[in-house]
């Protein structure tokens, strides 16, 4: 069999990938939903943290992945990868961006491009996941708390004693343990003591 | 912070003593919290006019969305209404704020004067204080709740709140209950203690504070002999006594406190019990 190994061939993604692609229902079929997407993956090389609801987001996501590998992997003298480049992103001067700050950004990195949150969900209107969308290495500040390891919070505190109360119980009975096992054994010396002296009489 | 329970001990100052009852004035302890109220809306209306002419301050703010400056009345904007220029978040998460990143100030303590400002939420890098005003105000809070649990025929005065074991994850309040000298709370007992303070806590009430001369602290716990014997040597650095108010009921406490009860969440009270080394103290 002298069939390429598909692996090589293409740039395998980070992220999982659903088996069935989303159909984000449009009046133009097919095409609108990729104009959805394009829009969308434009948004997110432009602004690098973008807000929207959820399905959308988890499509674009793997189109903006692949956009991103497929430029790290052929770099910017390549084709056919320009012209994904020229059809993925609607704003030409992003074309730079993508060549020439995002592949040097992600060139060495050993993780998925992008990363995807739950967002809260409006209290009133429709009742729709929403999600945040972001590049990595965005300047923006971290969404998430970054101190949960601080051992200072209060959580951490509790936990922290809970653990030095579970480990004391621990050790006394460990200690326990040892105690009744001497007990058990010094018998033991005694007898073989006191049976020597009647083997020798 | 939600959703976190926490054990909780309370503790019982017994006082066999009815000595207490001579200045009690026949107010039961409802009407004394009432009357306490009075008195402490009447010193706030009075602090507030004394301001006057409203004077502007300058409030540089340090933080997420991004550094600003804020215009505020001196004396009468709280780092609470700055936090209202901000957005909901800011009014929900922050516990404290800290001025000058120095000192810790309480989220409804007037401004008095131009500052950084800051706001400290309980995962801060260094939440230490934020975590002592967390457990402080959990003490006002149970005071509170042991201050109108009880029927009217039962006084209940209220003694201190000594500074929790942190690690133990408890606070306690130290509550003189002259007519219960051997009381054993039944687990329903327990249990109704804790729904009082959990409906207090899910009111989301705001924890104010004021600062009153001695004079006035000791007409407002007059009906209180052991708040009463504490205020001289309270007062004695500066002639001022803190007090916090949550709800209606008042208490001394040195703060500073955290911004609202709905911050502490779910708690359950697991225990009184009976002390008897501060008794012969009290005699």
């Amino acid at each position: 069999m002298n069939q390429a190994d598909v692996t090589k061939l293409v740039s395998k993604l980070r992220i999982k990938v659903p088996d069935q692609h989303r159909r984000l229902r449009s009046p133009k079929g097919p095409e609108g939903r990729l104009d959805k997407l394009r829009k969308t993956v434009t948004g997110l090389i432009k602004f690098e943290r973008i807000e929207l609801n959820h399905h959308r987001a988890d499509e674009a996501r793997q189109y903006a992945e692949r956009l991103i590998s497929e430029a790290i992997l052929h770099g910017d003298c390549h084709k056919p990868t320009m012209e994904i480049a020229d059809y993925w992103l609607l704003e030409k001067e992003l074309l730079h961006k993508l060549f020439k700050v995002l592949v040097p950004r992600f060139e060495n990195s050993n993780t998925a491009f992008t990363k995807m949150y739950k967002a809260p969900k409006a209290s009133s209107g429709r009742n729709i996941d929403k999600a945040i969308l972001e590049l990595r290495g965005n300047p923006y500040p971290l969404l998430t708390n970054k101190h949960s390891n601080n051992r200072y919070l209060l959580q951490n505190v509790l936990l922290d004693a809970a653990k030095y109360e579970y480990r004391q119980a621990k050790y006394a009975e460990m200690a326990d343990k040892i105690g009744k096992n001497e007990e058990i054994s010094q018998p033991k010396s005694d007898d073989v003591a006191k049976s020597k002296p009647i083997n020798e009489v | 912070m939600k959703q976190h329970s926490m054990r909780i001990s309370k503790s019982l100052l017994l006082n066999n003593s009815t000595k207490c009852f001579s200045t009690l004035r026949c107010l039961s302890t409802a009407e004394a919290v009432e009357r306490r109220n009075h008195l402490y809306k009447l010193e706030k209306k009075r602090q507030l006019e004394k301001v006057g002419r409203i004077e502007k301050i300058e409030v540089n703010y340090k933080g997420v969305p991004k550094d600003c400056t804020l215009v505020m009345n001196k004396d009468i904007s709280t780092p609470y209404d700055c936090a209202k220029h901000f957005s909901e978040w800011h009014i929900e998460t922050s516990a404290l704020a800290l001025l000058d990143g120095t000192i810790h100030w309480d989220m409804h303590r007037p401004l008095t004067e131009s500052c950084t400002l800051e706001f400290q939420s309980f995962n801060v890098a260094e939440p230490q204080q934020v975590n002592k005003a967390f457990w402080r105000s959990c003490c006002l809070v149970l005071g509170a709740c042991a201050s109108v649990a009880f029927k009217d025929t039962v006084p209940v005065v209220l003694h201190s709140f000594p500074g929790p074991d942190i690690r133990s994850g408890s606070f306690i309040y130290d509550v003189d209950l002259p007519t219960l000298p051997d009381w054993q709370p039944s687990a329903q007992e327990l249990h109704t203690l804790a729904a009082e303070y959990i409906k207090l806590s899910r009111r989301k009430l705001p924890i104010d504070r004021l600062d009153v001369s001695e004079e006035l602290a000791l007409e407002m716990f007059v009906d209180n002999p052991h708040k009463t014997g504490q205020i001289p040597s309270i007062a004695k650095t500066n002639g001022k006594v803190t007090l916090y108010k949550i709800d209606k009921h008042v208490d001394i406490s040195k703060g500073p406190m955290i911004s609202n009860s709905g911050q502490i969440g779910k708690v359950a009270v697991t225990a009184v019990h009976k002390l008897t080394g501060e008794c012969k103290v009290q005699k």
